[in-house]
């Protein structure tokens, strides 16, 4: 069963019993009370009679003559009868040998009568006896007159009374249908509307489980529900984040397989088109020189890409041996064969190092290095510089290699750290690059705890500043 | 009239490469190294088929694929992915075969050929000097005079005039024409290469390659 029609069935169920209890209650409450204010009615008209007997027994006893007490109690009796006329009020008068003296009953008594068992003078006793679907209130009491015993019935219909009970009763379970049939539209739209934020969280939690992980609950309200939904909405947010996360990191892995395969399946074929090709056709020296040419410029593609592939399988690795260096000597001790580098571009090389003493893989910076100078030296063209200056900046290390080439577009500039990636393909392999330089330099600088920036304008150059830290690189906790 | 071949490949080693190997058997070829390049070349010139590279500049092979489609010109996708979803994409842009890099140029020329038998574009004659090939009646004549050859020595005849200027080993003569379940010996093409050479007088023209195999020349 679902959670609003418990709860619709339920509040149903309570408010039928209670409502119901409640007015049987309240109308059985009226009932008796009307009932025992017509009890007290008849008990003090039979008093009244009582007394009015009693005050002229004294006269009785003078003439102690049956035929005469008869006559007198028939006349008291009549003369009561008379005056109630328009109530449904009755009286009988029985002698202690159950002969009637008066009556004027249009029903049938029953002869049997224990509120007479054990009845004493001066007691009333009463009773309400259902006879022929009137209801009769009978006040009895016993007068001795004369050694005689005369019974005295007053007796009162209160079948109106409980016919206005049934009426009440009607009435009741007219309203309880009306009342119900209003309840149950409230209810209806009540719980369905209570439950209602319920089912669209299910909705929602559903969609996500289909894959939808964006989709968020929109509940405003500030009771559980809403505490519910906005806990579900962060859960979710959560979730999100992560898969994004995970699918960002499977497509980088991804990307770097496919650029992988791409990288080293190119050279591949051609290697392998041209050695076909000149072992399968007829000998033509042009072609055999052009042929083995690229097999061998292939040849150092492969090559390259395999030294980089191997830079960066040792990077995986995370147990480096930093040993404290001073950065400048190692860039000094690696400027003679930089420049020899450059020449042949015709390229200047400009040093400006400030001492600095860091903890450092040697080898590891040493291909950082390179790496910078060969991106510089691809970007320069013939009689431009490239300057490898180091500083100290707000207790930050600073190397900068800066070149006055080409410089990076703004578009590709968010992309160069990623594997493979080339802004000018054509360029990148034509200097037998495969995209991997950088890459490898943002792995170094994090093992160093050194950050890498970017700063490059097209046509004007670029600058790339890797940032040390040496508190953070002495396990501190540096910013 | 040769077949003209448009080459898609922003590697211009392979370009020509292929290049290189499509002249051997007499297609002409027109070179472009970029999506955008193509699209140029297809609205200009007539193309019999399109080699494409997948991964190229400025548009890329299953971008310009749909642009070639309206065209109706048979696409053989060069890819260096070996994944099944580039194929199945690749297939399902209209792409007509695939070749996964690295190739053998005889594998290219097969594929080339079946392609263009596919569209109805295929050489219904080969003419080599004074030998005629109808490729419709199976039948080899010199100078007019029809010549005897079983079915084997023709198919091994057809298979040299398709890859002229290449060599071509025993074991890819097996592979094409016994079949790549046949496990009899290799000295069996030599028997039939030298029938052959006895029959249509082309001792000088099929020539052994050493180590390799045959190599029919012009």
């Amino acid at each position: 069963m679902k959670f609003w029609q418990k709860i619709y069935l339920i509040s149903i169920l309570v408010f039928f019993v209670i409502f119901n209890a409640a007015s049987i209650m309240v109308i059985e409450r009226s009932h008796n009370k009307i009932v025992s204010q017509e009890m007290n009615n008849a008990l003090s008209q039979n008093m009244s009679i009582h007394s009015s007997v009693d005050a002229i027994v004294p006269i009785l006893r003078i003439y102690d003559s049956i035929d005469y007490e008869k006559t007198v109690l028939i006349n008291i009796a009549n003369e009561f009868v008379g005056k109630n006329k328009d109530q449904l009020v009755y009286l009988d008068i029985q002698s202690d040998s159950k002969q009637t003296i008066f009556t004027n009953i249009d029903t049938e008594i029953p002869v049997h009568r224990e509120e007479l068992k054990g009845l004493e003078k001066n007691e009333i006793n009463y009773i309400v006896r259902d006879i022929d679907e009137r209801t009769l209130v009978f006040t009895t009491n016993i007068v001795d007159i004369n050694q005689k015993k005369y019974v005295f019935s007053y007796i009162k219909d209160i079948s109106a009374l409980y016919k206005d009970r049934i009426d009440q009763y009607r009435f009741f379970v007219n309203v309880d249908v009306v009342v119900l049939i209003i309840y149950l539209i409230v209810m209806y739209f009540v719980s369905k509307g209570l439950t209602r934020p319920i089912d669209r969280l299910n909705e929602i939690a559903q969609r996500i489980t289909r894959g939808k992980f964006s989709e968020r609950v929109r509940i405003k309200s500030k009771d559980e529900i809403g505490v519910l939904a906005n806990n579900f909405n962060e859960m979710a947010s959560v979730v999100e984040d992560k898969i994004n996360e995970l699918e960002r990191i499977n497509e980088g892995k991804q990307r770097f397989i496919n650029n992988f395969t791409h990288e080293l399946k190119t050279p591949l074929t051609s290697i392998i088109g041209y050695a076909n090709f000149l072992r399968t056709t007829k000998y033509n020296e042009e072609l055999f020189v052009d042929a083995l040419d690229v097999i061998y410029s292939e040849g150092k593609r492969l090559e390259s890409l395999s030294l980089k592939l191997m830079d960066m399988i040792v990077l995986q690795g995370d147990h480096f041996q930093l040993i404290e260096y001073d950065l400048s000597a190692i860039i000094a001790e690696l400027e003679p064969s930089l420049r020899m580098k450059t020449k042949e571009k015709g390229v200047m090389i400009v040093t400006d190092c400030e001492a600095g003493k860091l903890l450092l893989e040697k080898d590891l910076m040493i291909t950082l290095i390179f790496n910078l100078v060969d991106n510089a030296l691809k970007a320069s063209s013939e009689r431009q510089h490239i300057t490898i200056r180091t500083y100290w900046n707000n207790n930050r290390y600073v190397l900068e290699v800066v070149d006055e080439g080409i410089g990076i577009a703004k578009e590709h500039q968010s992309k160069i750290f990623e594997p493979f990636y080339m802004a000018d393909k054509a360029r990148t392999k034509s200097n037998n690059g495969a995209g991997l330089g950088l890459s490898i330099c943002q792995s170094v600088a994090a093992v160093h705890h050194a950050v890498i920036e970017v700063n490059s304008e097209e046509k004007l150059g670029t600058t790339i500043k890797v940032i040390f830290d040496p508190f953070a690189q002495k396990g501190g906790t540096g910013l | 009239m040769p077949k003209k071949i448009l080459i898609v490949e922003d590697d211009i080693h392979i370009s020509k490469i292929i290049r290189m190997n499509l002249k051997l058997v007499n297609y002409e070829t027109i070179e472009v190294y970029d999506g955008l390049a193509a699209l140029e070349a297809i609205k200009r010139e007539k193309f019999d088929l399109i080699l494409l590279d997948v991964m190229i500049p400025k548009l890329d092979g299953f971008a310009l694929m749909e642009k070639i489609q309206p065209h109706g010109i048979p696409v053989i996708f060069l890819t260096a992915k070996n994944s099944v979803y580039d194929k199945v994409n690749g297939l399902k842009l209209g792409a007509d075969d695939y070749m996964v890099k690295p190739f053998e140029a005889i594998e290219l020329l097969a594929r080339i050929e079946s392609v263009l038998r596919r569209y109805g574009k295929e050489e219904h004659m080969i003419q080599y000097q004074n030998l005629q090939v109808d490729l419709d009646k199976r039948e080899a004549t010199i100078n007019g005079k029809s010549i005897e050859l079983t079915p084997k020595e023709y198919d091994l005849l057809v298979m040299l005039l398709k890859n002229k200027n290449i060599a071509l080993s025993r074991e890819q003569f097996i592979d094409k024409v016994w079949g790549g379940d046949y496990y009899g010996e290799t000295r069996t093409v030599d028997m039939h290469i030298k029938s052959l050479r006895k029959k249509l007088d082309m001792q000088e023209h099929i020539k052994t390659i050493y180590k390799i195999g045959y190599r029919l020349e012009d």
